[in-house]
């Protein structure tokens, strides 16, 4: 592992970001939901779906939707070719190209937070949860847009994973009916699992998210060996 | 001097195309080798199988003293350069960060990048973004890029194709340039008059076979009919055999002060690749 290798495609990811309007809107999205669900509250601490609301939308729209948009460009446009080429391993280019999104998905977030109310959110195990969630969105964007072979194709599974991963707490809202199979599926759902985190506070809903993890690890590796193949 | 690449009957098969059949050469350390076909005829696949972009499907293959097994190793990367023919920089940001970022990548100093932009004629155009370069500029940065970490091995495929001939001038004269410091490169074109121009030796590649392989020199006076073409000042078009037995048919010709013009056949590399193969360069 090279941290210069690292840190020099950090930084060119950094500065292509300032340039690129399309990507720009994405991290106020959480912010701009977050002031006005904290209106909607009067002031009263807002329900821990709310908040795991806000996370989804976050991690899905800012974490999982620029790794997809980044990866995919870097595809589309055939630049990832000169990265691969160089003595940068596959794994140093994740690295470099994961930090700028990390960066942006967390100053989104905690500003988010803060604007709510971080007080849910304040002791270990969830702050555990979050971060290996935060890798599942992770990996997710990175798999799609090994897959994806257009920026423009990433919008199409965007927006299911938007709702399937990120709104799962809006499931709820849909009127199934209880005990449903629906409502059971998604009941395992990473966040769902997180909210139940912090009802329940038991360990168990952290291990369930980090099989969701290693899921989208092992998704993007499955996409990260296909791009090698059909080069 | 060492050979640098070696290629013992190398196959690429890809499904039901065989893209390259009973492929060898080698490429000796400080040499421009040329690779002349028309498309399709496998050229950018044999530079892929030499970047460890693709797998061979059978036979030997050597470069830079190691085999495939190595094609992605640093080290092996470190001592390569490639300019494919779908090389991209990154649009949004200017020559010099496109550069920079390299620099970094192989480890380099960034005062290297004043040096090759010099070398292709772009210094000065630093600052420029680079969706705003025409084709042929971003061609040449695009070449810079290739050898900013000073590659002993340069892979370049179809460097100067739909380019002007300015533009492809001034490549010219930088392959020449990175040569003559030691740069061993590797040339795929599909451009007779480019290959004749800069290559020590071509090959001529033809649906995944090499057809030829010497000096463009050699190739010339190989396939040449070896005759003397007179033009007379009366414009009679004579060809005469370059025997012993003509030298006094020919000896009279000029004593006669009747020779407008004599030149040997010379045939240009796209002629001999025409009566080899029955096909065009293009
Ligand atoms: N990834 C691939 N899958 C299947 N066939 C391929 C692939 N790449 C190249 N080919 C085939 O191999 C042959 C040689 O292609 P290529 O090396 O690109 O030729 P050139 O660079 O000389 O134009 C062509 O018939 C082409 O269709
Ligand atoms: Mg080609």
């Amino acid at each position: 592992m090279n941290v210069n290798r690292i840190s020099a495609i950090f930084e060119k990811d950094l500065k292509d970001f300032t340039k690129n309007s399309m990507l720009f809107f994405m991290p106020l999205l959480p912010i701009i939901l977050a002031v006005f669900y904290s209106r909607m509250g009067d002031g009263e601490d807002l329900p821990l779906f709310v908040i795991y609301l806000i996370v989804g939308v976050t991690y899905s729209a800012v974490t999982a939707g620029f790794m997809m948009m980044m990866m995919a460009e870097e595809r589309e446009k055939n630049t990832l070719r000169g990265l691969t080429l160089s003595p940068a391993s596959f794994i140093e280019i994740i690295i470099g190209k994961s930090l700028v999104t990390t960066l942006l998905t967390f100053a989104s977030l905690i500003i988010a937070l803060l604007i709510m109310g971080i007080g849910p959110l304040l002791n270990a195990k969830a702050m555990i949860g979050l971060i290996i969630l935060f890798f599942f969105f992770l990996f997710l964007g990175i798999g799609v847009g090994l897959f994806v072979k257009t920026v423009g194709m990433t919008t199409a599974y965007m927006m299911p994973l938007m709702f399937l991963f990120g709104f799962t707490p809006m499931v709820e809202s849909l009127q199934f009916e209880e005990g449903s199979m629906v409502l059971k599926i998604f009941a395992t759902f990473p966040i769902s699992q997180m909210i139940k985190l912090g009802e329940d506070g038991s360990w168990s809903h952290i291990g369930i998210v980090s099989l969701w993890t290693l899921g989208a690890i092992a998704f993007t590796y499955i996409c990260y060996i296909r791009t090698r193949k059909d080069s | 001097m060492g050979h640098i690449i070696k290629v013992n009957q190398v196959q690429k098969k890809f499904q039901q195309t065989t893209a390259l059949d009973q492929i060898s050469f080698h490429v000796s350390e400080g040499e421009i080798f040329g690779m002349l076909g028309p498309s399709g005829a496998g050229k950018t696949t044999m530079i892929k199988l030499m970047t460890g972009e693709l797998g061979k499907t059978a036979g030997d293959l050597e470069v830079l003293g190691k085999n495939p097994d190595a094609f992605h190793r640093s080290s092996y990367k470190a001592q390569i350069g490639v300019l494919s023919d779908n090389s991209a920089l990154y649009d949004r940001l200017s020559v010099l960060d496109n550069l920079k970022l390299f620099c970094k990548l192989y480890e380099k100093p960034l005062s290297r990048i004043d040096e090759v932009l010099e070398l292709v004629n772009m210094w000065g155009e630093q600052k420029k973004i680079v969706s705003k370069l025409s084709k042929g500029m971003r061609q040449r940065v695009l070449l810079a890029k290739s050898f900013i970490h000073q590659p002993k091995l340069l892979f370049l495929d179809e460097p100067t194709s739909a380019l002007d001939p300015g533009n492809t001038a001034h490549i010219h004269r930088s392959l020449r340039k990175l040569n003559e410091e030691g740069t061993t490169i590797f040339l795929n074109t599909h451009d007779m008059q480019e290959a004749a121009d800069l290559c020590d030796r071509v090959a001529f590649l033809h649906q995944g076979k090499i057809q030829e392989l010497d000096r463009p020199s050699a190739l010339r006076y190989k396939y040449s009919s070896h005759a003397f073409h007179i033009t007379t000042f009366a414009e009679e078009e004579l060809v005469i055999e370059n025997t012993p037995d003509n030298a006094a048919e020919v000896a009279q010709l000029i004593a006669d002060g009747a020779v407008k013009e004599m030149h040997t056949d010379n045939p240009t590399l796209g002629d001999i690749f025409l009566n080899i193969t029955g096909k065009e360069l293009v």
